[in-house]
């Protein structure tokens, strides 16, 4: 063994072990879902407050939702598969809790397609109505991106014309921050669970 | 290995790498799960070994000598290689240039470099473990790609994800083989061996003379 | 140099002592992993109750610790031969004994412990869906400990290799590939040590990179549910390193055979071209035929599934032939002085020998939709690896360490062990004929008979191969016996 290696390679060890420890959130995600997962529920993150339009044609604000507790989910309506899906989920949420303070949003990132007259379609074929369940597209682009990026939610094009998305729920707490994440078929009692508040 | 020769070596590695990086190259790699795991990665990694053949004369005293059987400029390499094989990473490095910046820096410098650098200095067996190892471990990244149920990275489809996945485990085998056929293959013989040479081979090896029978 | 200085001319590591640490753990492995045994026979037999959960563990922990105090003695066999002939790192040979010790550490922890119970094939998905029997932790410490082990059983190998690479050149001439395809003559091939050893550190390095796959996979998907993968390749993954792990501690025990045996006869073991041809074919059987048939295993046909179990076997055959009938020629007319030693590796290549015979018929279809999962199984398993493998092993071992030991104990463990060995396999055979089923705790009455003939058979290896380990250990008291090298 030569002068130094000990050292060296300690340095290294220290290097290599507190790299990877930071890439995986301590050894505990190595996808980008699983570290969003962790950093939301750490760290509730605040949701911009962008404008939006909904199927009605009305123009409304993220604001507006304070108070009550909103679940968002990102859709667009030529969606063959997974928006159906989402479409259903929203569906039995509010048949399972007609009264509770609760809202539904359902935002389409694809507003080159999803004029007004699409959303109303979408929100129709699930008997969404307007403002308890709005289906809508950000007012411009810059809002969209905003939304997108602090849900941490990446969409790709799926090389057949349509795109490839996530079929996550996201919960927005009475504090308008974002809080909890649902995973794809969750149960009614896992939504609930999802929905209670958080520490403030 | 010649200056001129050195130089020119330098200048390749650096053309390779501006050339990975600008627009066209990189986008088209990074499109594709496949071709930035099994194509842009590994290039990346060998821009690294280049500048260690070049840089070689000029290696500082002190890491080659505290670089004991090359076993912490390996571990740094093997550390850095597999940070990139996160998908968490891929996804970071797409989404962020300033991350893909990161990985443009580090393949190179801190898992080619040490590589290149510590490998002559890694004893036959070390370097036969670690490719061992390197087999067993894309054909393992390999198979979870494949197994995997869902998206991996949030920036591939599951298609291109599967596809990444049996692209590593074809390499896998691919490396397996052709490590198998050079060594089946080998050098020819060093000295013929017969029983009567047997002494001869063990003195050269530093073993003695041969064991003799015993009373049994 | 001489004699003296070969054990210590690297690492200052004794080889005859080193050897000798690995005879020793094997001598005291094999008899607890045996006494596990007779355990379970006992139960069967209900001559003792135990809890069926019990009893799972018990045949997880005697599955996994023969395999690996079978691999573990091979290795010392191939080792210490191959080292006449090529240099190797006694400093790696020990590395090789501490994963082990700490491997099994690890595995005895993770059934005594943690009441892991799934079996030494640990199927996919099944150390996972315990049924809350065992935690997940209590599997992945079993699949860690497996893990060890084969980091020391692929230095190992490496090494060796690497050692052979240095003599010979290449594999191929380590085989003596030339020879047995007539490009060179037969007089220059490798001495049998070296093709034995080849062959074996080829096979068991694809298998331990393809076990390391496996086993990384399932800690991934133990610990990381929403991470799956096939079952079907899981199996095949599992059954390939596991068949030829299990089939390499022949090949490497076998050595004994071809060194010890022409010590006796003081005749040269021939190696001809069939005897290069038969490696050669072993070999390239066991690293095409069988991979290849896993990679197209997507939604494998069960006929296939057969034929991989077949080919698993068989690829053994040929060396099996070439040894058989390389002993028989080798003893015959020779006017052999026998001792335990030649003995008990004879009985070696018999066992192996009879022991494929059940394995090939229960390969077969026909029979296989009958006997299969019955005790027809461990009873050619056991033909082949009690009688033939550990009967080689302790042949290695009564040259190793009987020289000074009292002269009596020797005969009556090999005849202790041969009859009693005989009597257990025929029992397990005979139970699997009349349909017993293989891996049931609690047997029904009509069974019963097979059972208690079966723990007359198991009472007496054991009684047989305690004589002969304790001959070896009496002899470790006079360190320079028999052998020549310490
Ligand atoms: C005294 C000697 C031995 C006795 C009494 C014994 C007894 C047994 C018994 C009762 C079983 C369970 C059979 C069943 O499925 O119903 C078994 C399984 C097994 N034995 Fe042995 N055995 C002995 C030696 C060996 C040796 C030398 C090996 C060498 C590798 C070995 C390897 C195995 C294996 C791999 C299994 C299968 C475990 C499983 O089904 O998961 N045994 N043995
Ligand atoms: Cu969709």
């Amino acid at each position: 063994m030569k002068r130094g290696f000990i050292p060296l390679l300690g340095l290294v060890l220290l290097i290599g072990v507190s790299a990877l420890a930071r890439a995986t959130d301590g050894f505990q995600a190595v996808t980008s879902d699983g570290a969003r997962q962790l950093s939301v529920a750490r760290h509730p993150r605040s949701i911009p407050d962008v404008r939006l339009i909904d199927q009605n044609g009305h123009s409304f604000s993220l604001a507006d939702y304070r108070g009550k507790t909103l679940l968002v989910d990102f859709i667009y309506t030529r969606c063959p598969t997974l928006c159906g899906v989402l479409g259903n989920d929203f569906h039995r949420v509010l048949a399972a809790m007609p009264n509770k303070q609760l809202d539904l949003l359902s935002v389409s990132f694809d507003p080159a397609n999803d004029d007004h007259e699409a959303l109303k379609l979408y929100g129709d074929r699930f008997g969404a109505t307007a403002p308890r369940w709005r289906i809508a597209v950000a007012a411009d682009r810059r809002g969209l991106d905003a939304l997108l990026r602090t849900f941490g939610v990446v969409v790709i094009p799926d090389g057949i014309g349509g795109f490839v998305h996530d079929g996550f729920i996201y919960v927005v707490d009475q504090h308008g921050r974002f809080a909890n994440i649902i995973e794809p078929n969750a149960s009614a009692q896992m939504i609930e669970a999802a929905m209670r508040p958080a520490k403030p | 290995m010649r200056r001129i020769a050195r130089y020119k070596l330098l200048l390749a590695a650096c053309v390779a790498w501006a050339c990975l990086w600008l627009p066209p190259l990189r986008s088209m790699l990074e499109s594709d799960m496949t071709l930035h795991m099994t194509v842009q990665l590994p290039l990346l990694t060998a821009i690294g070994v280049m500048l260690a053949m070049v840089l070689r004369p000029h290696e500082p005293c002190w890491f080659a000598d505290a670089d004991w059987l090359g076993i912490p400029g390996v571990l740094l390499a093997i550390f850095t290689t597999s940070l990139w094989m996160l998908p968490r990473m891929l996804d970071l490095a797409l989404g962020n240039v300033s991350i893909d910046l990161l990985k443009f820096a580090s393949l190179p410098l801190l898992a080619g470099l040490p590589l290149g650098l510590s490998w002559p200095r890694v004893p036959a067996l070390g370097r036969a473990f670690l490719w061992a190892n390197l087999i067993s471990m894309l054909a393992t990244m390999g198979g979870l790609y494949l197994g995997a149920p869902q998206r991996l990275c949030a920036y591939y489809r599951l298609d291109q994800q599967s596809a990444a996945g049996t692209a590593l485990v074809a390499i896998a085998i691919v490396l397996g083989l052709a490590w198998f056929i050079v060594l089946f293959i080998g050098a020819p013989s060093p000295a013929k061996p017969r029983s009567a040479d047997k002494s001869r081979i063990n003195e050269r090896f530093g073993w003695g003379a041969s064991h003799t029978f015993p009373r049994s | 140099m001489t004699t003296q200085a070969i054990g210590t001319s690297r690492g200052g590591i004794d080889a005859g002592i080193a050897v000798r640490a690995y005879l020793a753990v094997t001598g005291i492995v094999l008899l607890l992993m045996m006494l596990f045994g007779f355990t379970m026979r006992l139960a069967q037999a209900q001559w003792i109750n135990i809890e069926p959960n019990t009893f799972y563990m018990i045949l997880t922990m005697h599955g996994s610790g023969m395999v690996g105090i079978t691999g573990l003695s091979g290795a010392a066999v191939m080792w210490y031969f191959v080292r006449r002939h090529v240099p190797v790192s006694t400093g790696v040979f020990v590395a090789n004994l501490v994963f082990f010790l700490v491997g099994a550490l690890l595995i005895l922890g993770s059934g005594f412990i943690g009441g892991f119970a799934g079996a030494w094939t640990f199927l996919y998905p099944l150390p996972e869906h315990s049924g809350g029997l065992w935690s997940a932790n209590a599997a992945a410490f079993y699949m860690l400990g497996l893990l060890v082990i084969g980091v020391g059983f692929l230095l190992l190998h490496l090494d060796v290799l690497r050692g052979i690479i240095s003599v010979y050149g290449g594999l191929g001439a380590g085989l003596g590939a030339k020879q047995a395809f007539g490009l060179a003559p037969e007089k220059d091939g490798p001495p049998p040590a070296v093709a034995a050893a080849t062959m074996a550190s080829i096979s068991n390095i694809v298998g331990i990179v393809i076990g390391a796959v496996v086993l990384v996979l399932m800690l991934v998907t133990l610990y990381v549910p929403s991470f799956t993968f096939n079952t079907l390749l899981a199996k095949n993954l599992i059954y390939y390193f596991g068949h030829t792990f299990i089939n390499v501690t022949i090949y490497m025990a076998v050595i004994a055979v071809y060194e010890i045996l022409p010590m006796h006869t003081h005749r040269a073991w021939k190696t001809n071209r069939a005897f290069y041809l038969a490696w050669v074919l072993s070999t390239l059987m066991v690293l095409t035929v069988y991979p290849h048939h896993l990679l197209m295993d997507f939604a494998m046909p069960t006929w296939m599934l057969i034929a991989g179990q077949i080919i698993s076997w068989v690829s053994g055959l040929p060396v099996l032939l070439v040894t058989a009938f390389g002993a028989l020629t080798n003893v015959y007319r020779s006017g052999i002085k026998w001792s335990v030693a030649a003995g008990l590796v004879f009985i070696g290549v018999a066992g192996w020998a009879i022991g494929v015979i059940p394995a090939i018929a229960d390969g077969t279809v026909i029979v296989n939709s009958v006997m299969h999962n019955t005790q027809w199984v461990p009873g050619h398993f056991h033909t082949y690896l009690l009688l033939g493998m550990v009967a080689m092993m302790l042949g290695f071992m009564a040259y190793i360490g009987g020289g000074r030991a009292p002269s009596r104990l020797g005969p009556a463990g090999l005849w202790t062990f041969l009859i009693g060995g005989a009597i257990f396999v025929l029992a397990f055979l005979a139970g699997g004929a009349a349909s017993v089923p293989r891996r049931y705790a609690v047997h029904l009455p009509g069974w019963l008979p097979y059972d208690r003939v079966g723990v007359i058979g198991a009472g007496l290896v054991v009684i047989g191969t305690s004589l002969l380990v304790t001959r070896f250990f009496l002899a470790l008291r006079s360190p320079m016996s028999g052998d020549g090298i310490r």
